[in-house]
């Protein structure tokens, strides 16, 4: 059988459930929340042994015998369960006798998170270091905007990628200035007198809020459309498309 | 009892349940109606749009998925887009997820959903194992990352699907992953994500000779584009917009003869999604318009609001 408008259904009393609580606080709004999660809780219990633990630890302890001709037989690596032991240190957190076992497991994950850390602090901030480094200075006075390559040689329009234009040069110099000012504004460690460095540490916060603006208008505009998508699985989904369809 | 406030100050307190009420009107009217509002996409989308054009058919790609229901509103139609285009292209793709254990399940639901529109529409089902094969979850983002950047086997190889009237297999026996030895191999790698495994994968996995492109949340959209502009990106899809511009892309396409058609001398001719038998209309297209209406209604209340504010300073003067 199919349960399909049954489940959509389901999830319909759910959202409006998780939804009155915009009219004031109450009990199916709590019995929605706890139900929730609840479920998410058991997911994530049965996902941690069925797409963790058991594909990536105990397989590959135990081996694999095979069930139908052709299918490889794995070895099993029973070095693995020294896993277990070190894994379980981490619990002795909660006894005050033992927490220092604890520190095991916790000295291992910080030694491999901050072996990771020079590679990775360089390939997140290096390419953004070298592309900040930009021509300010237009190599060519006319046109002032960057030509149409529709219908050049390729010849052509390579020679046009490799000019800066006024229009180019503009955008790098607002792009640098942005840059040098927000770092301006991050100087704390000691005191500015300049009023050239004042004025530059000021514009630099401006230009901060400006960007935290655009973040919070692209934050504003994600919730309402997490609202949209409930508004259209609730009407469309399964009003239009599960409930008249079927009778 | 008389109410002696005034108007200004009850222009401060409209009643809270109203105001819920007409924004629950104001986010379902539209979305009864289809119409589409004129936009230009950006050039970080139409770079997705080409990319996954450049790929040839037979392409392998991997495709992070770390999106659960919780953000479905924009990072659905964003999956959505993508698989659409990969399945139109005939392109491979290696499905997992490191940032929530119910985002494969999430996952495999979409492109269930879209399997049945193809099967529908008279196309071939896109077949689990055979052209896409599903990984499942890794927990810890960052030391999977680290992994896959070394030696992606190691830990792929622990993961199994089950091929067609099969038993569970190792993923790396199946023909979408059988001839990818290191990531560097794979044509490219997307993530369609709602957390910060977009700075995980780029710290760990760029530069491993595999070009990136992401699918981000409106939220993530102003820091994720900084990696677009340095390159780090070969191309950046964010929030609701960007899926009502690949939507817009893949109705006109670019520098085609389709009324609409983007243009630019940037990329040649890049034919739009089409499928015999049905008209694609995707969660952007659906949702975008409605989106103006509700924003319309928020900056009519900051407006309202800061009228009453207003009134009551200059009643007080």
């Amino acid at each position: 059988m199919n349960f399909t408008l049954l489940k959509l259904t389901v999830a319909v009393i759910a959202s409006i459930g998780l939804y009155s609580v915009l009219y004031r606080e109450n009990k199916f709004y709590r019995l929605v929340e706890h139900t929730f999660l609840g479920l998410a809780m058991g997911w994530t219990l049965v996902a941690l042994w069925t797409e963790v633990l058991k594909d990536t630890w105990w397989d590959r302890m135990v081996g694999h015998v095979p069930q139908t001709p052709g299918e490889p037989m794995t070895m099993g690596n029973w070095a693995l369960i020294l896993l277990l032991p070190i894994g379980l240190m981490g619990y002795f957190v909660f006894s005050k006798r033992h927490n220092w076992m604890s520190r095991i497991p916790i000295g291992i994950i910080l030694g491999l998170w901050s072996g990771q850390q020079i590679y990775v602090w360089y390939n997140r901030y290096g390419p953004q270091i070298a592309g900040s480094i930009k021509p300010l200075l237009p190599t060519q006075a006319f046109p002032l905007t960057v030509p149409s390559t529709e219908g050049m040689t390729p010849e052509a329009a390579a020679a046009v990628a490799q000019n800066v234009y006024f229009s180019q040069a503009l955008t790098n110099i607002l792009f640098v200035f942005t840059l040098v000012s927000v770092l301006s504004y991050f100087l704390f460690s000691f005191d500015l007198k300049n009023r050239f460095l004042l004025n530059t540490t000021l514009m630099g916060r401006w230009l901060l809020m400006i960007g935290f603006g655009a973040i919070f208008g692209s934050t504003v505009m994600m919730r309402f459309t997490l609202l949209i998508d409930r508004m259209y699985f609730i009407w469309i989904e399964w009003l239009m498309q599960g409930v008249f369809q079927r009778f | 009892m008389a109410d002696n406030r005034t108007l200004g100050e009850k222009l401060q307190s409209l009643p809270r349940q109203a105001i819920y009420a007409i924004l629950f009107a104001v986010t379902t009217i539209p979305l009864f109606f289809t119409f589409r509002v004129p936009i230009v996409p950006d050039a970080s989308t139409v770079d997705m749009y080409a990319q996954i054009h450049a790929l040839a058919p037979g392409s392998v790609v991997f495709v992070e998925s770390d999106w659960t229901n919780s953000t479905r509103g924009e990072s659905s139609g964003q999956f959505q887009a993508l698989i659409r285009l990969l399945m139109q292209r005939e392109i491979k793709f290696v499905l997992y997820s490191m940032a929530d254990p119910q985002a494969p399940r999430v996952a495999m639901d979409e492109i269930a959903r879209i399997n049945a529109e193809r099967v529908a529409a008279g196309q071939r089902p896109y077949e689990r194992w055979n052209d896409w094969v599903n990984a499942g979850f890794f927990p810890n983002a960052e030391a999977t990352a680290a992994a896959m950047a070394t030696n992606y086997r190691a830990i792929f190889g622990a993961k199994s699907d089950t091929p067609p009237g099969g038993q569970p297999t190792s993923v790396l026996r199946s023909p979408v992953l059988q001839n990818i030895e290191n990531i560097s191999d794979a044509d490219m790698l997307f993530v369609v994500t709602a957390s910060k495994t977009s700075t995980v994968v780029i710290e760990r996995i760029f530069g491993r000779g595999v070009p990136l492109a992401f699918f981000v949340t409106g939220v993530m959209g102003p820091e994720t584009l900084v990696y677009y502009q340095s390159g780090q990106l070969v191309a950046v899809v964010a929030g609701l917009r960007g899926v009502y511009e690949m939507e817009t892309l893949m109705a006109s396409g670019v520098n085609t003869d389709i009324p609409g058609s983007y243009v630019t001398d940037r990329h040649g001719v890049i034919p739009a999604f089409s499928v015999a038998g049905y008209e694609y209309i995707g969660k952007g297209t659906a949702y975008y318009p409605t989106l103006h209406f509700a924003l319309t209604l928020l900056i009519l209340m900051v407006v309202i609001g800061n009228i009453g504010m207003f009134m009551v300073k200059r009643a007080k003067a």
